[in-house]
């Protein structure tokens, strides 16, 4: 199945990213998650007409993509999950709210137009953010960051330990289609009969891998409790890199600095 | 199912984290008390195992589409719901941050409503109750496409409270709704035999590993044929996802039909209504820009210079980090 | 004169309701001994090591580990002593890097994080692998995770090393890694194998093992060169003595 190796491929490819020795992937991981969440809300809060507002804050993640060279292509492929769903929401609009704006050489552009617009381009920074953020810290660091905003313990070791085997699960389960796949060419997905035995057979193999994890853990000791070694330290850049993102953010999104800029143009 | 970040509002984005936060806080709770230091790991690979699940495809038989698992029932009735819910709410941190399925900033919503519905109600309010006497087969059947069924349109439900309550779309709550319910019947029934399918199979491998399940020496005689009712519902979903398809490929027509009957509807009056009360809710809860699609209040930014000066700075933006870039790496090479 | 640190006297044991797996099983080993258990398909080999840390208690007789009794509340000294090296890599290895899996153990019996990194370091140092240190787990080859799980057992100090087949899946370049860091521990250790050409290479004593029994407990060479009692076994010659026999 292409879905399988598809997300092994993923998962490593981000990982790549995530562990390169760069300015952005060096920043201190709570700094970037916390201005994330920050942006994110900012986003999701301009007004619905708002076009030049969430172009204006398009700078943060254009800023990332650049400095840090990450290749657009894989990008933008993480958008066509989510966006889709989007735009189907987003279509109603010029049909629901069409008083009309302006024309440009005589087509209506209706304020549904508009606020369609602008929830696509929210969409698109929304998610683009979100995975810039995870290609430019890794998961152990996106986890410190959990545990330093006092996220309970037991769920950060769950999403570490989901993360430490989720290739090694992919890799079963893609075994266990082909073997199934080699002896049914004409099926392309798994046939109804088989749903049951094909799963099952996955689920008890995790089962009894998690068992034997266990037994492995508690013969070197452990009683319920996980230690991690991270310590970050914070550098004078880290602060700088917050404090004059947080600045722009706050100027684009509250003060008419792009009305100013345009009508310069006007 | 998975919301995007766009779709919500910071407020409905707020409320959702502290539902869930409360009901994650009584889960670690419930889950320390066990005292089973064996449930984390495999918390931990039953959700890497649900990754896994979710990539499977299973052909639907007859319809020739594919069916897949989303995974709260079945994790529950493995692991319990409390465990299950932690579990789950691993799996969407996990697919929200790695494969951009859903936001982060939605993320309380999502748990919301794929791991609390699944979990709580799929597993403790439904599969619990069924499973309490005896298990046979014919229960496990029943629970888990039961369970599915329901807790996706309840989901769907929310999804669609959610992202109305957030004022991010202009289409009526009604319209919407009666577009994702049917939608979700269909998803919830194919998720609802493969997890029985699933189920059965434990339950004759290995029964003691089922949640909510008694030790039951006796083996149930009587025989459930799983075909008859895969049968069953596999017709069942032809009907739904024909009638669909026979809807959406009439399309543009088949919708604007009904938008323009709706609009001229007396239904229009009902979503008012729930407009409006919505709308008194938010004006007393936040600082949030109007909702009011009827009578648009065009506030500046909508204006040419607005657009215009955006459109400037990210250009700006943009040439001034390739310039940057350029120069950084002069410097390095010299 | 060595310490005997294991002890087993007529063990027996079986799952509930099936049939018995290690009947009436008795042995000492010293402080320096070598030893290889051998056997076909389903003796008893993995069994009998699972048994020695205590992984099942259902088992009739007695265990001792360093004169301490294996039982539900001795495990978490013995298992301070004992280090097991499990036949599957990724049920070892379940920390996200690598040296977090070997500070794992350390971390548990509450050291220092300074401590901890001294006792990482010398682990990493003992089996050659100092260039894995940061590397993701998933990352790595089959024969590096090999080399990574026996790293998690030494930062643990262990007195005693058991093994089940640790040289399944390995390359030759890795699997002759595997043979020089066994010689040079120098305690204990205790290894379930098909390989006979390895236990040959490591281990001066062997255990013969069938249908849950000890059939022979002497000197290597001399049982693995006995074609006879090898193929009335269903095991055959160590590879190596193919040529020469």
């Amino acid at each position: 199945m292409n879905k399988l190796n598809k997300a092994i491929y993923e998962i490593q490819s981000i990982e790549d990213l995530s562990s390169r020795d760069s300015f952005i992937n060096n920043i201190h991981p709570l700094i970037k998650f916390i201005l994330t969440i920050i942006y994110i809300s900012l986003v999701v809060s301009i007004d619905k007409y708002n076009i030049g507002g969430v172009i204006g804050m398009s700078i943060y993640p254009i800023f990332l993509l650049i400095i840090c060279d990450i290749p657009f292509k894989d990008t933008f492929k993480k958008l066509k999950i989510v966006l889709p769903f989007i735009l189907l929401i987003g279509i109603f609009n010029p049909f629901f709210d069409n008083k009309i704006l302006f024309t440009i050489n005589d087509i209506k552009i209706s304020t549904g137009v508009i606020s369609m617009i602008t929830l696509v381009i929210k969409g698109i920074l929304t998610i683009l953010v979100s995975y810039l953020l995870i290609a430019t810290t890794t998961i152990d660091k996106i986890c410190y960051s959990m545990d330093k905003m006092h996220l309970p313990k037991i769920f950060i070791t769950e999403v570490l330990f989901i993360y430490r085997y989720i290739t090694v699960l992919i890799k079963e389960a893609s075994k266990i289609i082909e073997a199934y796949s080699l002896r049914a060419p004409n099926q392309k997905g798994i046939n109804y009969k088989a749903w049951g035995s094909l799963l099952g057979q996955l689920l008890l193999r995790s089962i009894d891998k998690a068992e034997n994890i266990y037994e492995s853990m508690s013969l070197r000791g452990y009683s319920g409790n996980f230690y991690y070694s991270y310590n970050i330290k914070y550098n004078k850049k880290d602060y700088i890199y917050f404090i004059i993102w947080l600045f722009l953010f706050i100027t684009m999104r509250f003060l008419p600095i792009l009305q100013i800029v345009g009508n310069i143009f006007i | 199912m998975h919301m995007a970040d766009a779709l919500v509002s910071a407020t409905v984005a707020g409320i959702m984290y502290g539902a869930t936060a409360t009901v994650t806080g009584y889960s670690i709770k419930k889950v320390r008390k066990e005292n089973d230091p064996r449930k984390i790991p495999v918390m931990g690979v039953m959700g890497a195992f649900v990754f896994a699940a979710q990539m499977i495809n299973f052909t639907v038989p007859g319809t020739g589409s594919s069916g897949h698992l989303c995974g709260g029932i079945l994790l529950s009735a493995i692991l319990g719901p409390f465990a299950g819910f932690l579990t789950m709410i691993g799996v969407l941190a996990i697919q929200a941050l790695i494969f951009a399925d859903g936001g982060i900033l939605a993320l309380g919503c999502n748990i919301w409503n794929i791991a609390f519905y699944g979990c709580f109600i799929g597993a403790l309010l439904i599969w619990k109750p069924i499973m309490k006497r005896k298990a046979t087969k014919g229960k496990i059947i029943i629970a888990s496409i039961l369970g599915s069924i329901i807790t996706l349109q309840i989901g769907a439900f929310s999804v669609g409270i959610e992202t109305f309550a957030s004022g991010i779309s202009a289409l009526p709550f009604l319209t919407f709704i009666s577009v994702m319910q049917p939608i979700h019947l269909a998803i919830g029934i194919i998720e609802g035999l493969i997890t029985s399918a699933v189920l059965c199979f434990i339950y004759e491998a290995r029964p003691e590993l089922l949640y909510g399940i008694r030790e039951d020496l006796n083996k149930n005689k009587r025989r459930f044929s799983f075909r008859k009712v895969i049968i069953i519902f596999s017709s069942l979903t032809i009907l739904i996802a024909g009638g669909l398809s026979l809807f959406s490929s009439e399309y543009p027509d088949g919708l604007e039909w009904s938008i323009k009957k709706i609009t001229n509807s007396t239904e229009i009056e009902v979503s008012g209504d729930i407009y409006e009360g919505f709308e008194k809710i938010q004006e007393t809860t936040s600082v949030l820009p109007d909702y009011n699609f009827k009578d648009s209040d065009l506030v500046i930014g909508t204006s040419l210079s607005g657009i215009i000066g955006g459109l400037v700075v990210a250009a700006v933006c943009i040439g001034g980090c390739y310039i940057f870039k350029f120069f950084r790496k002069e410097v390095i090479n010299e | 004169m060595s310490h005997i640190h294991i002890d087993v006297q007529n063990l027996s044991f079986a799952y509930e309701k099936e049939e018995p797996i290690l009947k009436n099983i008795s042995f000492t080993a010293k402080e320096n001994d070598s030893i290889g258990i051998i056997g076909a398909n389903g003796v008893g080999k993995s069994t009998l090591l699972k048994l020695l840390v205590g992984l099942n208690l259902n088992f009739q007789g007695s265990i001792r580990v360093e004169n301490i009794p294996v039982e539900k509340n001795t495990l978490s000294i013995i298992r301070e002593r004992i280090g097991f090296v499990f036949q599957d890599s990724d049920n070892q290895l379940f920390m996200s890097n690598v040296y977090e899996d070997i500070a794992f153990a350390p971390r548990n019996y509450g050291l220092s994080e300074e401590e901890v990194k001294i006792r990482v370091e010398n682990a990493l140092k003992l089996v050659h692998i100092n260039n894995l240190k940061d590397k993701k787990i998933h990352k790595l080859s089959g024969g590096e995770k090999k080399l990574a799980s026996i790293a998690t057992i030494f930062s643990m100090t262990p007195d005693i090393i058991l093994m089940d087949e640790p040289s399944i899946a390995l390359d030759p370049k890795n699997r002759r890694n595997l043979i020089n860091i066994l010689n040079e521990f120098q305690h204990l250790k205790i290894i379930a194998s098909h390989d006979l050409d390895m236990i040959l290479d490591t281990c001066n004593r062997t255990i013969l093992m069938a249908k849950g029994e000890i059939i022979k407990d002497g000197d290597t060479r001399e049982i693995l060169t006995d074609k006879v009692l090898l193929e009335a076994n269903n095991l055959e010659l160590p590879l190596s003595m193919q040529k020469i026999i």
